[in-house]
């Protein structure tokens, strides 16, 4: 039972030294460093983070490396302060709050189980420190052993586990005082790939078992679109979109979450918005495509110029039927079959681009290098971004 | 069986190789225990003086020994024992606890003058302590520490009080205990000082050890610290000034065999304190984090 509110909640790292620096050459004071803000106070790590987050919603925080997602978590944990903003869960301030009274367990990322305790006395330790009966202890402790199926190694010490194991102690140590709140930075980066998948599916049955609610960080799109209700994705300190994975997918805001969201990732090509009477048509590599209704709609209503755009359109949404004026061309780099479908590298008008095929769509298709390729996006999932600013033209 | 046994065979130039090499570490073993064993030899000999013509003694004795805490007449040895023995232990509490606390302040917070600081400790670091002998003298006679029986408190502080700059290899080893592990520690409800005695501390074992053992040790091995604090008050002397005083040209014919004696009593609290602390050492910090 828990409702987190981030309002305009701010991260700034205080650096002297790049203060100092700065009244010296006298820089512009919005200078970017490493794509992070400075301002006068300092490194901006994270700016303006507004979320409201649900009872036991599921949310993932997602995003490059160094964007402030870990220290958004890190701040709802309260092992790092909170430079301006307010932090609420169940509508209590939390800025102020130690760590220990949030009622918040966390995951980490290299485990950080106590090496000199056995799995026992590892699960026991934030139970004990709340001083609860004997009794009850031993039975949450067996109740989340036995939900992370590590009954059996509860004598052992953490070195004698494996990777896997290991993680599946922390989180046991996490939800065995059935907290409000769990956080996970990054639990799966440290495990193998076939780990990761499998940890993965016993952290979505495991959300099923107990009612935390979940904000989970992880650099890893699969697993946003996986574990999440939500994603929230994050970029040098900023939100860029928030959303069910569907709508993050489907609608993505700017190239940037379009880019990020997606594997393989979204293809960019230059191109030019045109109004051809009352409908608008995507000019593209030589090629005429003609948005759907409501695509046109959406435009209409933000009252759209013609402008230079870049236009994105998926791996999966290209094909290669013909379409009379529609067609664009490529040459081929590389293609790799994958046996229901053959992923094609295309230089396209000096663009890498990547289209995925169905084998049984390719008919007699030369895929040898340098080969051309003719090919087209559906106009009901082509996306059009400002080309000024990356915004998506359609939702900005 | 043939075919292991062949390949257990070491070709002849890898056998001279390994004899080479094992003989140079006998040869180094025996040149490191001779002394020792000379020492523990001497302690038994039953003829006086320092000057013999044969390395083995010709007869044994325990006297030396009985004399050593018989004799107090001359030169009080139990008194000096006692003496630096209660010095060694409050020196060893104090040190430890002052050693691991700037240790691990340093290691673990953030604040303004922590580089500062280290660079500083690292730069007086480098003169020898006895430099300040005089002015600590004085200092200590300001305070009224160095007549009588507080000799012993000012020998006391003379020990610990400055032990808290040689923090670096304990800062080191707090260094590689991950930081996550206090965090995740904070996060299941620790306090600070939870933290640093249910967590840091077990995990650091080997470097408190190290750092009980050598602040044990450093009373009973200081000689200049004594003497200076010391000067005659032969009631408060410490067992290095005894020692020494056993080799005066006075003494040295009648007490050179209990100089001996001595230096292998004043080894047993320290062998005591190693083997009740090693068992436990750790085996380090595997499995905490992956690695």
């Amino acid at each position: 039972m828990a409702t987190i509110s981030l309002q305009h909640i701010q991260k700034i790292y205080p650096n002297a030294a790049v203060k100092e620096r700065r009244k010296k050459k006298g820089d512009d004071p919005e200078k970017k460093k490493n794509n992070l803000k400075i301002t006068d106070e300092g490194v901006v790590a994270v700016d303006d983070f507004n979320l409201e987050i649900a009872d036991k919603e599921f949310i993932v925080f997602v995003g490059p490396s160094g964007c402030g997602k870990s220290t958004t978590l890190r701040m709802v944990a309260g092992l790092e302060d909170i430079t301006r903003g307010d932090l609420y869960i169940d509508g209590v301030r939390m800025n102020d709050i130690e760590p220990k009274d949030r009622d918040i367990a966390m995951v980490f990322q290299n485990y950080a189980l106590y090496p000199h305790m056995t799995v026992r006395q590892n699960l026991e330790f934030p139970l004990t420190l709340r001083k609860v009966p004997k009794e009850q202890m031993n039975k949450q402790v067996n109740e989340a052993a036995e939900i992370l199926g590590i009954t059996e190694y509860l004598d052992r010490k953490p070195k004698a586990l494996s990777g896997g194991q290991r993680q599946r102690v922390a989180i046991g140590r996490a939800i065995v005082r059935e907290p409000k709140v769990l956080l996970m930075d990054e639990p799966l980066s440290n495990l193998d790939a076939k780990l990761r998948n499998q940890m993965r599916a016993e952290i979505i049955k495991l959300r099923q078992r107990i009612d935390s609610t979940f904000i989970y960080v992880t650099h890893d799109q699969t697993e946003a679109m996986t574990l999440g209700d939500r994603i929230v994705i994050m970029k040098d300190g900023e939100i860029q979109q928030i959303g069910t994975p569907q709508e993050v997918f489907d609608n993505p805001v700017n190239t940037f979450v379009a880019g990020f969201i997606g594997m393989p990732q979204m293809n960019f090509y230059d191109g030019k918005l045109v109004k051809n009477g009352d409908k608008y048509v995507i000019e593209v590599l030589g090629a005429k495509i003609v948005p759907t209704e409501d695509k046109q709609k959406h435009l209409k209503e933000r009252n759209t110029p013609e402008m230079d755009i870049i236009v994105g359109a998926r791996p999966e949404h290209i094909s290669l039927k013909n379409v009379d004026g529609a067609m664009m061309e490529g040459s081929v780099d590389v293609s790799e079959m994958m046996g229901s479908s053959v992923h094609i590298h295309l230089n396209a008008g000096g663009h890498d681009s990547i289209i995925i095929v169905p084998t049984l769509e390719l008919g007699g298709q030369d895929l040898s290098y340098g080969s051309k390729v003719r090919f087209t996006f559906a106009p009901n999932v082509v996306h059009m971004f400002d080309k000024a600013t990356g915004e998506n033209l359609e939702y900005k | 069986m043939n075919n292991t046994a062949e390949k257990n065979k070491l070709s002849p130039r890898r056998r001279i190789v390994n004899f080479l090499v094992h003989l140079l570490l006998a040869v180094l073993a025996i040149i490191w225990v001779l002394p020792i064993f000379w020492i523990v030899l001497t302690s038994f000999r039953a003829e006086p003086g320092a000057y013999t013509n044969t390395f083995l003694p010709q007869g044994y004795t325990l006297n030396n020994y009985i004399k050593l805490f018989t004799d107090r007449n001359v030169l009080n040895f139990p008194k000096m024992f006692l003496n630096t023995l209660i010095i060694a232990i409050f020196c060893c509490i104090f040190s430890t606890f002052f050693v691991l606390s700037v240790a691990y302040s340093l290691s673990r917070m953030r604040f303004g003058f922590r580089k500062t600081y280290m660079n500083i400790a690292m730069i007086l670091g480098l003169f020898p302590g006895f430099m300040a002998m005089v002015a600590q003298y004085f200092i200590l006679k300001a305070m009224g520490l160095t007549e009588g029986s507080m000799i012993r408190i000012g020998l006391i502080i003379v020990y610990s009080a400055c032990t808290g700059l040689g923090f670096q290899i304990a800062k080191g080893f707090f260094d590689t205990i991950p930081r996550s592990i206090d965090e995740a520690a904070i996060i299941d409800g620790a306090t600070k000082w939870q933290v640093f005695t249910r967590i840091t501390m077990p995990l650091a074992k080997p470097i408190v050890i190290y750092t009980v053992m050598t602040s044990f040790i450093a009373p009973w091995v200081d000689f200049v610290f004594a003497k200076v604090i010391c000067r005659a008050n032969a009631d408060q002397f410490t067992v290095a000034i005894g020692l020494w005083n056993m080799l005066q040209k006075e003494y040295i014919y009648r007490w050179y065999t209990c100089f001996a004696a001595g230096a292998v009593v004043i080894s047993i609290p320290i062998a005591i304190l190693f083997i009740y602390m090693q068992r436990f050492y750790v085996e380090g910090m595997s499995g905490a984090v992956k690695g």
